[in-house]
């Protein structure tokens, strides 16, 4: 027991110390706390009123309904590191507490304890306690009723350690750790699309689909549910099915944590340890395909961004706001769409390319790009190309859109601002990168983590400042490109955007030699603050 | 300028947060020479090297480095090194053949002669079999020689090398070293550090002792032992005790035996 205590209190502290020991994440608290408990109480009134209504209106559907809530929430709860593309080594780690002789089973529950003070399983206290409320009604047996509910909390918790666990086993064979992590990623931003979904006509047959399950009531083997059930069971004085379902459900809570444990054992015994990744990684003799140092790098950055599932995961991600932005044009346009409002999608996608950062895909391996006797500017170009061009699924998109909405002839003028936007947005956020650097994890940490001292308000003020600034440098030349379609006279293109695209590469050319510049002076300091070594 | 120091180090500084790292250090390298630096952990060993390669900016002090003054021509100072760092970033997503070639082509190298090099280096360092993987799956002393293979592969002038054989195996830890051996004797200047003193002792010419920020000896072994009125035979190890002033405990722990 001695032990046990150590270890939720280790637990406990390093938790602490994580938070308030990093600016980032004390901040994200600081945010986050309000919101929570704004969300609990709102989900503590719909939850109280629900099953009050429930069990008023439609007694026989309440066990069925808080079954599905409860399955609903103990998946997202289980797959959340994955949803939220965490990397999956961070999730769990008992490696250090293993050199200790301390039983297997004691360390499971000693981290199944921790994970009960998490303020998220925090958040969900409220809800809980007013669940109990409603299903016990006055004079009802609260403590049965608490225990079903516990219950159901304990099994949603350790079920999060279990797929935390089986996910740091895969994050061992490092293909399957991409694999999972690009898919859950996928998942993640599959589900924010849903309440879109819901606004649309999906919203029907979905309801439908959730009516029939719940009269069916297919919950009731799931076993995220069955403490639920308890609850609600000796809140009407069922004491059969009270017995029944908390049995089930403390068995459940069992098994999970017996998983947990046996998971553990051998995973560290090396018996999951599934690290044939290295022999498959290997990927055929390499091929140059570009010139120079530009090309390289270029290369380079292209290779990485396509093999690293978080960066191929935000490129991805990167459509989706355009695509959007395309359907709220065309719904509000009701089927006829016309240049305009295209020519401001453009506008909007190039000046997307801020916040790419020149520096930010290199993270500890700028020390290593900027050991390289290459020109700044040079360099500077390089990232700013492969910027660009991880954005070509865009512009093309753009591209296509613009052909079926508003004719093929604005194709050309509505690229052509979409490119000197970007172009010019870049340059801007060249002086960003060099400026205000975001530093990286210390060596040893994972190359992901948060870190403290990253771009703050002030920056945020910096970049508006920066979007802003590149709006207007990118606006005459803008006007150039659109100024045939607003005198009517659509031949002039001709003239006008090879002008305004030679005028912007100028611009760019001026701006990037004098950010190459500003960067040969800070250079030094810009490595010691992105590695942390101020 | 001193034609035949490839290094010269005038007074380099580095105070972080008031606490002086480095304090004004002064030293020169003789062209082609294996030159050890040595210091206990914090001594600020690899902050004179971040500073020397350009990647920390000197508080005062300036530095030349075959001919090229790190205040004023950093690029310059860039094309002349090569470089291994302690931290080793390396582009984890590269194979490792395409992380040479990358560096390669990052030195301005042609294409054919990058590849030529590649090749070289590759088989040399008994990476050939794992060109294909990812950097992300080699082993530490993988990385560490595919690092030391990036610093070789624009044929470098000085070569800074931090703890080059720290985890690599005892076979390549050989051919490394009879390499590093070499190249000095082709007149490339190798500065060097390394705890392992003895192989500090058997390979270089030089050595500079650091303690806290400060050079406390510099010369051949010989010198050093003459100089501080030590004997004959003192190994490197105990020379480099006795400057740092090295509290060696001696003794039981009280619960053991």
């Amino acid at each position: 027991m001695d032990r046990l205590i150590a270890l939720v209190a280790l637990r406990w502290r390093l938790d602490v110390r994580a938070v308030t020991g990093e600016r980032v994440r004390l901040l994200a608290l600081v945010v986050a706390v309000p919101g929570l408990i704004l969300l609990s109480a709102a989900a503590s009134f719909v939850v109280f009123a629900g099953v009050r209504f429930l069990e008023s209106a439609r007694p026989e559907l309440t066990l069925s309904v808080v079954s599905a809530g409860t399955t609903a929430l103990g998946l997202l709860w289980a797959l959340s590191p994955l949803l939220a593309g965490m990397a999956l080594t961070e999730t769990y780690d008992l490696n250090r507490l293993l050199h200790f002789p301390i039983p297997l089973p004691t360390l499971v529950v000693s981290s199944f304890l921790a994970n009960l003070l998490q303020s998220t399983v925090l958040a969900l206290m409220p809800p809980l306690f007013f669940l109990g409320l409603a299903v016990a009604g006055p004079g009802g047996a609260m403590v049965p009723v608490a225990f079903g509910l516990a219950l159901a909390l304990a099994f949603v918790v350790a079920s999060g350690q279990l797929v935390g666990l089986a996910l740091h086993a895969l994050s061992r064979h490092r293909r399957l750790h991409d694999r999972l992590l690009f898919v859950g990623l996928a998942l993640g931003l599959l589900l924010s699309f849903l309440p879109l979904l819901l606004m649309s006509g999906a919203a029907a047959p979905i309801g439908r689909l959730a009516r029939e399950l719940l009269a069916r009531d297919v919950f009731v083997l799931s076993p995220f549910g069955w403490g639920i059930r308890a609850a609600v069971h000796a809140g009407r004085g069922e004491a059969d099915a009270f017995f029944g379902f908390a049995a089930a459900a403390v068995l459940g809570v069992g098994a999970l944590l017996a998983l947990s444990t046996s998971l553990v054992e051998r995973m560290y015994r090396g018996e999951l340890d599934l690290g044939e990744g290295a022999r498959e990684s290997a990927l055929g003799r390499s091929r140059v395909f570009l010139k120079g140092p530009v090309g390289a790098l270029l290369e380079k950055d292209l290779r990485m961004v396509w093999r690293d599932p978080r960066q191929k995961a935000i490129i991805l991600s990167g459509l989706v706001t355009p695509l959007i932005l395309l359907v709220l044009v065309w719904q509000g346009s009701s089927g006829h769409v016309g240049p305009v409002p295209l020519l401001a999608l453009a506008s909007f996608v190039g000046l997307s390319t801020l916040g790419t950062n020149a520096f930010a895909l290199e993270r500890r391996g700028l020390p290593l790009l900027l050991g390289f006797p290459v020109e700044r500017v040079l360099v500077l170009v390089g990232k700013n190309a492969s910027a660009l061009l991880l954005r070509v699924p865009a512009v093309l998109m753009i591209a296509a859109a613009t052909a079926l909405l508003a004719g093929f002839r604005f194709v050309p003028a509505v690229l052509s601002i979409l490119l000197l936007t970007q172009l010019l947005t870049a340059a801007a956020d060249n002086y960003l990168a060099v400026l205000f650097p975001i530093p990286v994890p210390a060596p040893g940490r994972s190359p992901d983590a948060p870190t403290s001292g990253s771009r703050g308000l002030g920056v945020a003020f910096m970049t508006m400042l920066a979007m802003a600034g590149a709006l207007a440098l990118s606006s005459p030349f803008a006007f150039l490109a659109w100024l045939p379609h607003l005198l009517g006279d659509h031949r002039l293109w001709v003239l006008t955007l090879p002008l305004a695209l030679a005028g912007a590469v100028g611009l760019y050319g001026l701006l990037t030699a004098g950010a190459s510049a500003l960067l040969m002076r800070r250079e030094p300091d810009l490595l010691a603050r992105v590695l942390g070594e101020e | 300028m001193d034609e035949s120091h490839a290094l010269v180090v005038e007074g380099l500084t580095k105070i972080f947060r008031q606490q002086t790292a480095v304090d004004h250090v002064s030293f020169r390298v003789a062209r082609g020479r294996f030159f050890g630096f040595l210091g206990p952990n914090g001594a600020g060993k690899s902050t004179i090297i971040r500073m020397l390669t350009g990647l920390l900016r000197p508080t005062s002090g300036d530095a030349v480095v075959e001919g090229a003054r790190l205040s004023l021509d950093l690029l310059g100072v860039k094309r002349r090194i090569g470089v291994l760092t302690e931290d080793l970033a390396l582009y984890e997503r590269l194979t490792g053949e395409e992380h040479l070639l990358f560096a390669a082509r990052m030195h301005r190298i042609q294409r054919d002669e990058a590849r030529r090099r590649t090749e070289e280096l590759l088989e040399f360092l008994s990476l050939a079999d794992e060109r294909s993987k990812l950097v992300v799956d080699y082993s530490l002393g993988m990385r560490k020689k595919l690092a030391l293979a990036c610093a070789l592969v624009h044929n470098p002038q000085v070569l800074f090398l931090d703890e080059p054989l720290n985890g690599i195996d005892p076979v390549s830890g050989r051919v490394v070293m009879d390499l590093l051996q070499r190249l000095a004797k082709k007149g490339v200047t190798l500065f060097f550090t390394s705890h392992v003193l003895d192989v500090v002792e058997r390979l270089c010419d030089e050595v500079a002792i650091i303690d806290r920020g400060r050079i406390v000896a510099q010369g051949s072994l010989d010198q050093i032992r003459s100089q501080r009125a030590l004997a004959g035979d003192a190994s490197l190890e105990d020379v480099f005790l006795k400057l740092v002033e090295a509290d060696v405990r001696r003794g039981d722990l009280s619960w053991i035996g």
